[in-house]
């Protein structure tokens, strides 16, 4: 009799575990606590308050569904270890409610939703802005990556050089062979070489000049790969930094300082942000020196009208903004191996950018959970922000502080835990 | 706590029904006793790396078929106040002391007494591991086990081990012990 029951109570139970009364309060829980949730060996002793207050939910929405059905927890039971709902396409189903018992399930489970969700939110910056701002792709998850971009890089820089040595060395040779006959080619050399060298240069973009730096020794070159294949032209300017140094100055007191946070989230049409790479790139080495003055004097006086400006100025101007905003913040990027303050600091702000992009797309979601559409949630929120990118309202400005606001409590609030 | 409550969770904790059997262990001690340096080693781990603990840290070691769930929590004295919320359903508890911190016997006798008095770990089997005995000045297992009064435990079973958690020296004696007298237990 018990194994007829089965049948039924576990395709029910299976049914209450797929629908929404159960997968919203559920995911709705993870979504909310899964922040803290990272990935080190050591579990943090808030891991367990969550855990239990897990345990609590889950079995209230059981005991609820349940009585609402008139199953005993023997049927439960007996439903549940049934060989039918051993098969692996239920297991899933189960995992939540077994995460209840097991915590290393539990956590894992967390884990995972964290990472779920800072990849969302990635995506969503990316669409809004067509490319990650570099302080969202120095972090160690794709350092890997980058460190084989930098070996090939420098194995294909290695691979040159031996090109353009073994040239030199074979004109050399060609050179003492015909020494005394030929003056006019003695002349020519050098010439030829440079410009040969020119070409390489041209053609390798950043890669040969971060290779050249390397080949002459200098050691605090090491980093900039992973920037190479992130942000075109960073690296490559890097040799031109003295140079540009007045024009970048001007450049920043025109700009409107203290603004470029705000706009760098709003102006960024998802279009131009790569036109004026190179030459921005060039100057945002500088930044974080020549910034904080103009950042402080500036905000108060003229903040309401340059926002103005700046919504509705040309998408250029306003990727040339967003541009300067991220490379201000990836300015740390380079002796990314050593930490000091200031980086400690700008990791804070990462950390406080993802968390926000975090509670944006949980804002949305509830908002749509109210709307009853059916669609899966994961694929909801980032139409929305993509909508109208460029036309700015005020309500979204006005949210935007707000959001900024509540970055900077978060942030307060990690500095002092 | 309602009974319903207690008997779902038990319901679903039936639900796992792995075929191995599995025992919780909670192991305890002052800061700086070698806690998380025995549990990696007991999970045969780099023991060279290991941080003040300010969380916990759960390893599953399998051992004499059975899979023994090992939950470490730091033991600052801010996050001793914790442990408690450790203790459900324990079926055995480590506790270290570093056999060379002679200052401090005092106090890791107090913390001890006080987790014996718990109601979560009424009849739960205790292992003292004696650690440190590689260090020159560390007290041999016999002179603690007095310090502690382990005489007067009438109530559950007890056993201290002489150990070196770095070396691992004494650390597999005091896991035969434990599985030994958990099987006797459970049967």
């Amino acid at each position: 009799m018990a194994e007829d029951d089965s049948e039924w109570v576990i395709e029910s139970i299976v049914g209450y575990l797929g629908s929404p009364e159960w997968v919203i309060p559920v995911t709705d829980f993870m979504e909310n606590k899964c922040t803290v949730f990272d990935d080190e060996d050591e579990n943090k002793l808030s891991y367990t308050e969550i855990h239990q207050q897990y345990k609590k939910l889950v079995e209230k929405l059981l005991e609820n569904y349940m009585q609402e059905v008139g199953i005993n927890e023997q049927q439960f039971l007996d439903a549940c270890t049934s060989p039918f709902a051993k098969s692996k396409s239920l297991q899933s189903f189960f995992q939540p409610v077994l995460a209840t018992d097991d915590f290393q399930m539990f956590r894992s489970l967390m884990v995972q939703k964290n990472m779920e969700l800072q990849l969302q939110a990635l995506r969503v910056i990316k669409e809004r802005n067509g490319a990650l701002p570099e302080c969202l792709t120095d972090g160690v998850d794709v350092m890997t990556e980058l460190q084989q971009q930098e070996m090939k890089i420098l194995e294909e820089v290695l691979k040159k050089s031996k090109e353009e040595y073994d040239e030199e060395m074979s004109k050399r040779l060609l050179l003492e062979e015909d020494v005394a006959s030929t003056s006019m080619g003695c002349s020519d050399r050098p010439e030829a070489e440079q410009r040969e060298a020119q070409n390489t240069t041209s053609a390798h973009g950043q890669q040969s000049s971060t290779a050249k730096a390397k080949g002459e020794g200098n050691g605090d070159n090491s980093s900039s790969g992973h920037q190479t294949p992130l942000v075109n032209g960073n690296t490559a300017t890097e040799n031109n930094l003295v140079n540009s140094s007045p024009i970048r100055k001007e450049k920043k007191t025109a700009a409107p300082g203290g603004e470029d946070q705000k706009s760098a989230a709003k102006n960024c049409s998802s279009s131009k942000p790569t036109a004026d790479c190179g030459s921005n790139s060039v100057e945002s080495r500088l930044l974080p020196a020549v910034r904080a003055p103009v950042k402080s004097s500036e905000p108060s006086v003229s903040s309401s009208p340059h926002t103005k400006e700046q919504s509705s100025s040309t998408s250029q101007s306003a990727a040339e903004v967003w541009l300067e905003e991220a490379h201000r913040e990836a300015g740390f990027s380079k002796p990314y191996t050593e930490l000091s303050v200031s980086q400690q600091e700008q990791l804070q702000q990462r950390a406080a950018y993802l968390r926000q992009q975090r509670d944006k797309l949980q804002a949305l979601k509830k908002e749509q959970q109210k709307t009853r559409q059916t669609t899966t949630p994961e694929e909801e929120p980032t139409p929305a922000p993509t909508a109208n990118p460029t036309e700015m309202s005020a309500e979204e400005r006005k949210k935007l502080q707000k959001r900024k606001h509540l970055a900077d409590k978060l942030k307060e609030e990690v500095i002092k835990k | 706590m309602g009974e319903a409550q207690k008997g779902l969770l038990s319901v679903i904790e039936k639900l796992k029904g792995s075929t191995e059997q599995e025992v919780r262990i909670v192991l305890l001690g002052l800061d700086n006793a070698g806690k998380t340096t025995l549990l990696k080693s007991l999970a045969s781990e780099d023991v060279n790396t290991i941080t003040p603990t300010q969380g916990f840290n759960i390893k599953s070691v399998a051992s004499h078929g059975m899979k023994l769930n090992v939950w470490d929590i730091g033991g600052q004295r801010k996050i001793r106040p914790f442990w408690k919320k450790y203790l459900e359903n324990t079926d055995l508890l480590i506790y270290v002391i570093d056999s060379a911190d002679k200052k401090r016997f005092e106090e890791t006798g107090l913390e001890l007494s006080e987790l014996i008095d718990e109601e979560n770990l009424k009849g739960v089997p205790v292992l003292i591991f004696a650690n440190k005995q590689d260090l020159a000045t560390a007290s041999p297992a016999s002179e603690i086990a007095v310090g502690l009064n382990l005489h007067t435990y009438r109530d559950r079973e007890w056993q201290i081990q002489a150990c070196s958690a770095v070396s691992g020296e004494g650390v597999q004696d005091g896991m035969n012990w434990i599985c030994n007298n958990i099987v006797n237990k459970k049967k």
